[in-house]
């Protein structure tokens, strides 16, 4: 049995959609397929709630940072696949490095060395 | 996407997010199916991870940002539903929206277009008038010579952009053999330059006009162009005779340009040099000049007002400059040093530039405060009509709330219920505020009308532009705010399932009482009572002034207000023509007496002048200025004043013989002290004048103004001056003889232009518009809150008594009197009544300064009048409280503790 998902349907909004951002940032993806890379790469510890997935596409794409596209998925179904833009590329990047500033300061405050 | 494409996308996002989730779920299907779980069950467990597609596709709306507007759809598209589902309700409520938001725009597209509209010229706030502020008593305020004109250029390089004009008169057309009357007004040739004012076809006036050699050529008003001509191209360069005077037509101003002064149109403009050839004679002062010779060499008649265009940069030096050269006028004017303390007082006289972007406007001094007025009253018709539907509105909120309960058990939260029945007020407004243009424009229109003196409407620019639209947008929406801010906030409380218990009476009977409607009844009461107070007070403002004592009996007295000078007459000629309409207007058969006065009865028109008595001493602000008019024998009789002292004049007091006068009761007391003045002398400088006789004071100009320091001398001692006016005393109907003098003055001469034949009461009645127009528009506010505040009282009482018919039903089975209740309800009724007089009251005082200054002969604070208001309001509200009272007292208890 996997753990315990970590994350509970209220997971913050702004999180969710950095690591929306950051799965279609390797290959363009549909929205099944962003939600289970996710809980793939998280060992299973992040579940998506899928009905937060896609009022979070919506918003990304609203903003220009991600643009979805009607395609084919492997199996041969038909589904719409996100990719990044130029935009989602660079708001990324910087998230990230937020994140890791963030990450860093709040482990040296807890001193886990 | 941008917002507004997603907005007007919003279906076709929708449908694709349906297709995407189902994509995400057969994927997941396929998933589950392959990792060897039965396809039914996969299909279950997809959806299950899935959640509900529609939170889903909710939560995906919300992530689109376009929520509220489509929230805002579907809540207006419920609200119309709703209200087709109570047709009545909504007409009547749109109606009465309508009227009142029609009404508030009609007084502001007036207050707008009198008040606060700026000049359709280039950059009208660079305009100023030159006017002398503080003139002592003797100086006009505005007026300036033709040749100070020309000064006042000097001191401003290039010979400065300072325009003159005359005073707007009538002047008379000759068009097919008879004389069309007209509005003409003199301007300097550099006048429409400097305003930037275009022409329409031709060209207008320009500084090459002022030459003396050059052709006489006259500048027609797109209107006059238009109403006259019927836009004929070819009255450019024809000519026309003004006055008897030929003149080319040179061009047509451009549209809507109707000269400088707000409520009067000009119809033609012609240069300033021609003053003595088109027998100008408008507004002038004379001091040392001979009026009867060409105006324009002589400094010594002021007759033009001064215009000049200065931006903002230059206005300190304009005015700097202008105001020295006319101080140093001032001081070489006043170099007799003999009279110190009069000279003094002149000297006080200073020069100011006064902005000119809204034009002049005689009608907005005499209008502004009743305009302002009007706004407050209809601004609060407004607000009861608010009162009234809100408590309509919460009494059928009180009737759905079981709908609301549904809604709210539903998961509809309290602030959508809010905005919801927000918006169902608000369409209403809207709906309303549409339908309010129609009242609006045409109520404008009568308001016109119905101030305007005499024959002809005010010539106002009234236009449903955006000014005006805009005001009656905000005006809908405020009132939708208004009237739907107390039901919205009931409709947001409502409790879910609360209505289904005890089959909804749970929620109705903390209702019954509906404190916040018997709130809007009393404030609809207090509104009414200041109305109707106001209604009252100009009712009998406007008796009060008819009552007042003229002097004169204008009861049978017609006037004939005929134009010699507008007609060619040479002075020479006069006298003969006198005779002559004497003896043809006397022949008339019904009039029993006829007489020629200079100026007549009841226009305005005045000639004032400075006397002196030999041998006293005045102190230095002594007025000594008096009103002449100079009249025939028989006008005393003719137009009923009293002799006092002395004699009328007779046929004995001829050119060549002692000066006679008779004065007037204000006049003698002023200048002598006494009435027993026959036989003192007075004059202009030396003792010219001999008094014959004296009469009542008389208030020859208008109703309203203290009758003026007046002397009389006969026509026959000044046969040169122009007479204006015949009057006639009529025996029996005045209509008949009406016709008949206009054929008499015809059968004399048919080019001499006759103004108007009206009774003497007519015109005086005129001079009394703004009363009139306030009494009646107060009178029609007064009846509408009156009736809009029985209405709500009614309603709300109505509403209580169905509400508590179960109470009633307990009270009379346990023995209660019919009476008794009757009294009950009716008690109830009339303490809300009379918190709404204590409070219309206290709303009073601080409002009736808004009406002190239109209030004649009364106080605003007049008991009588607040009472008799109280009173009629207090009946009125018995009255509409009396019917559920009544049937409160005729509720059956059987029936009533059946229907539980």
């Amino acid at each position: 049995m996997s753990p315990d998902p970590l994350v509970k349907p209220d997971l913050l909004q702004g999180t969710l959609d950095m690591l929306v951002l950051r799965t279609v940032a390797d290959e363009a993806l549909h929205g099944y397929a962003i939600a289970q890379r996710i809980r793939l790469v998280s060992g299973d510890r992040l579940a998506i709630p899928q009905g937060s997935l896609y009022p979070s596409l919506r918003r990304l794409e609203n903003q220009a940072l991600i643009k979805g596209e009607w395609g084919t998925a492997p199996s041969g179904r038909e589904a719409r696949v996100y990719h990044l833009t130029a935009k989602g590329r660079r708001r990324l990047d910087a998230e990230l490095r937020d994140w890791h500033e963030l990450t860093t300061a709040i482990g040296l405050v807890l001193g886990d060395a | 996407m941008s917002w507004l494409s997603r907005l007007l996308r919003g279906r076709t996002l929708d449908r694709e997010l349906d297709r995407e989730l189902r994509a995400h779920l057969a994927l997941m299907t396929d998933d589950l199916i392959r990792s060897g779980i039965p396809p039914e069950e996969a299909r279950r467990q997809a959806a299950i991870a899935l959640g509900g597609v529609e939170q889903v596709k909710e939560a995906s709306r919300d992530a689109r940002g376009t929520r509220i507007v489509e929230d805002w759809w579907q809540d207006t598209q419920y609200a119309v539903r709703s209200l087709r589902r109570a047709p009545g309700f909504s007409l009547a409520a749109i109606l009465t929206l309508a009227l009142g938001i029609g009404a508030n725009t009609a007084v502001w597209s007036v207050m707008d277009a009198v008040m606060f509209r700026s000049l359709p010229v280039e950059r009208s706030e660079e305009l100023y008038a030159l006017r002398q502020r503080a003139p002592s008593s003797d100086d006009p305020s505005y007026l300036f010579s033709y040749p100070g004109m020309g000064r006042f250029r000097g001191v401003l390089p290039d010979s400065g952009p300072i325009a003159g004009m005359g005073s707007i008169v009538r002047m008379y057309v000759a068009a097919a053999g008879q004389a069309e009357p007209m509005e003409a007004q003199l301007v300097s040739g550099n006048w429409f330059q400097m305003l930037g004012v275009g022409a329409a076809r031709g060209r207008l006036l320009n500084p090459g006009d002022d030459d003396a050699g050059s052709p006489p050529v006259a500048v027609l008003s797109h209107a006059y162009w238009d109403r006259q001509f019927g836009r004929d191209a070819a009255i450019v360069g024809s000519v026309i005779r003004l006055n008897g005077f030929p003149l080319a037509v040179a061009g047509v101003a451009e549209p809507g340009f109707d000269g400088l002064t707000v409520g009067q149109q000009v119809d033609l403009w012609i240069p300033l040099r021609l003053q003595h050839e088109v027998r100008y004679s408008g507004g002038a002062w004379s001091r040392d000049a001979n009026t009867d010779e060409p105006w324009l060499p002589q400094d010594g008649i002021a007759w033009l007002t001064l215009v000049t265009r200065t931006p903002a940069e230059s206005f300190q030096r304009t005015e700097t400059r202008l105001a020295a050269q006319y101080r140093a006028e001032l001081l070489e004017r006043n170099s007799d040093t003999s009279d110190a303390a009069g000279r003094a007082r002149r000297l006080r006289a200073q020069l100011v530039l006064e902005p000119l972007a809204k034009g002049f406007s005689p009608l907005r001094q005499a209008f502004a405060d009743p305009l302002q007025a009007l706004m407050a009253g209809v601004g609060l018709v407004l607000l009861i009509a608010c009162a009234n539907l809100a408590g309509l509105l919460i009494a059928r909120g009180a009737a759905r709330s079981q709908e609301a309960s549904v809604r709210a058990a539903l998961g509809a939260r309290a602030g959508r219920l809010f905005r919801q029945s927000l918006t169902e007020s608000l369409t209403l407004a809207l709906i309303g505020g549409v339908a309010s243009l129609l009242v609006a424009w045409w109520g404008g229109h009568a308001l016109v009308r119905a101030a305007s003196a005499g024959p002809r409407p005010i010539p106002l620019a009234l236009a449903l532009d955006a000014r005006v639209l805009g005001f009656a947008a905000l005006l809908s929406v405020v009132t939708g705010l208004l009237l739907g801010l107390a039901p919205a906030w009931r409709a947001a409380r409502a409790v879910p399932f609360g209505s289904f218990q005890a089959g909804g009476r749970i929620a109705a009977r903390s209702l019954h009482r509906l404190p916040l409607g018997r709130v809007l009844v009393v404030s609809q009461i207090a509104l009414s009572l200041v109305l109707l107070a106001a209604a009252g007070l100009f009712v009998r403002t406007l008796r009060n002034f008819l009552a007042v004592d003229t002097g004169y009996a204008a009861e049978q007295v017609l006037e004939a207000r005929i134009d010699a000078r507008g007609a060619g007459y040479a002075m020479e000629a006069l006298p003969g023509l006198y005779q002559r309409l004497l003896d043809a207007v006397g022949a008339v058969p019904g009039v029993s007496s006829v007489s020629l006065s200079m100026h007549g009865l009841g226009v305005g028109a005045q000639r004032i002048s400075e006397f002196t008595v030999p041998g006293v001493d005045r102190p230095p602000d002594f007025k000594r200025q008096g009103q002449e008019n100079f009249i025939t024998p028989g006008y005393f009789a003719t137009v009923g004043m009293v002799l006092l002292r002395g004699r009328e004049f007779t046929a004995t007091d001829r050119l060549g013989g002692p000066k006679v006068t008779v004065v007037s009761e204000a006049f003698a007391k002023h200048f002598f002290g006494t009435l027993d003045v026959i036989g003192k002398r007075f004059g202009y400088d030396q003792p010219q004048f001999e008094i014959v006789g004296v009469v009542r004071d008389v208030r020859v100009n208008a109703i309203k103004q203290t009758p003026p320091r007046m002397l009389f001398r006969p026509l026959s001692q000044e046969p040169s001056e122009y007479v204006q006016s015949v009057e006639a005393r009529v025996d029996g109907p005045v209509e008949d003889v009406t016709r008949m003098i206009r054929f008499a003055i015809a059968s004399v001469d048919p080019n001499l232009p006759v103004r108007e034949v009206v009774p003497v009461a007519e015109l005086l009645g005129r001079g009394l518009s703004r009363e009139r127009l306030l009494a009646r528009l107060a009178g029609v506010f007064g009846v509408m809150a009156l009736l809009l505040a029985a209405i709500g009282l009614y309603g709300v009482v109505a509403y209580s008594v169905t509400q508590r018919t179960n109470e009633l039903g307990i009270r009379l089975a346990l023995g209660a009197r019919p009476r008794a209740v009757w009294l009950m309800v009716l008690r109830d009724s009339l303490a809300m009544v009379l918190a709404g007089l204590a409070l219309g009251i206290l709303l009073w005082l601080p409002l009736q300064g808004l009406v002190r200054s239109m209030v004649f002969g009364l106080s605003t604070r007049d008991p009588l009048t607040l009472a008799a208001a109280a009173l009629v309001l207090g009946l009125v509200g018995a009255a509409a409280a009396s019917f559920p009272a009544r049937r409160a007292a005729r509720v059956d208890p059987a029936q009533a503790l059946r229907a539980q």
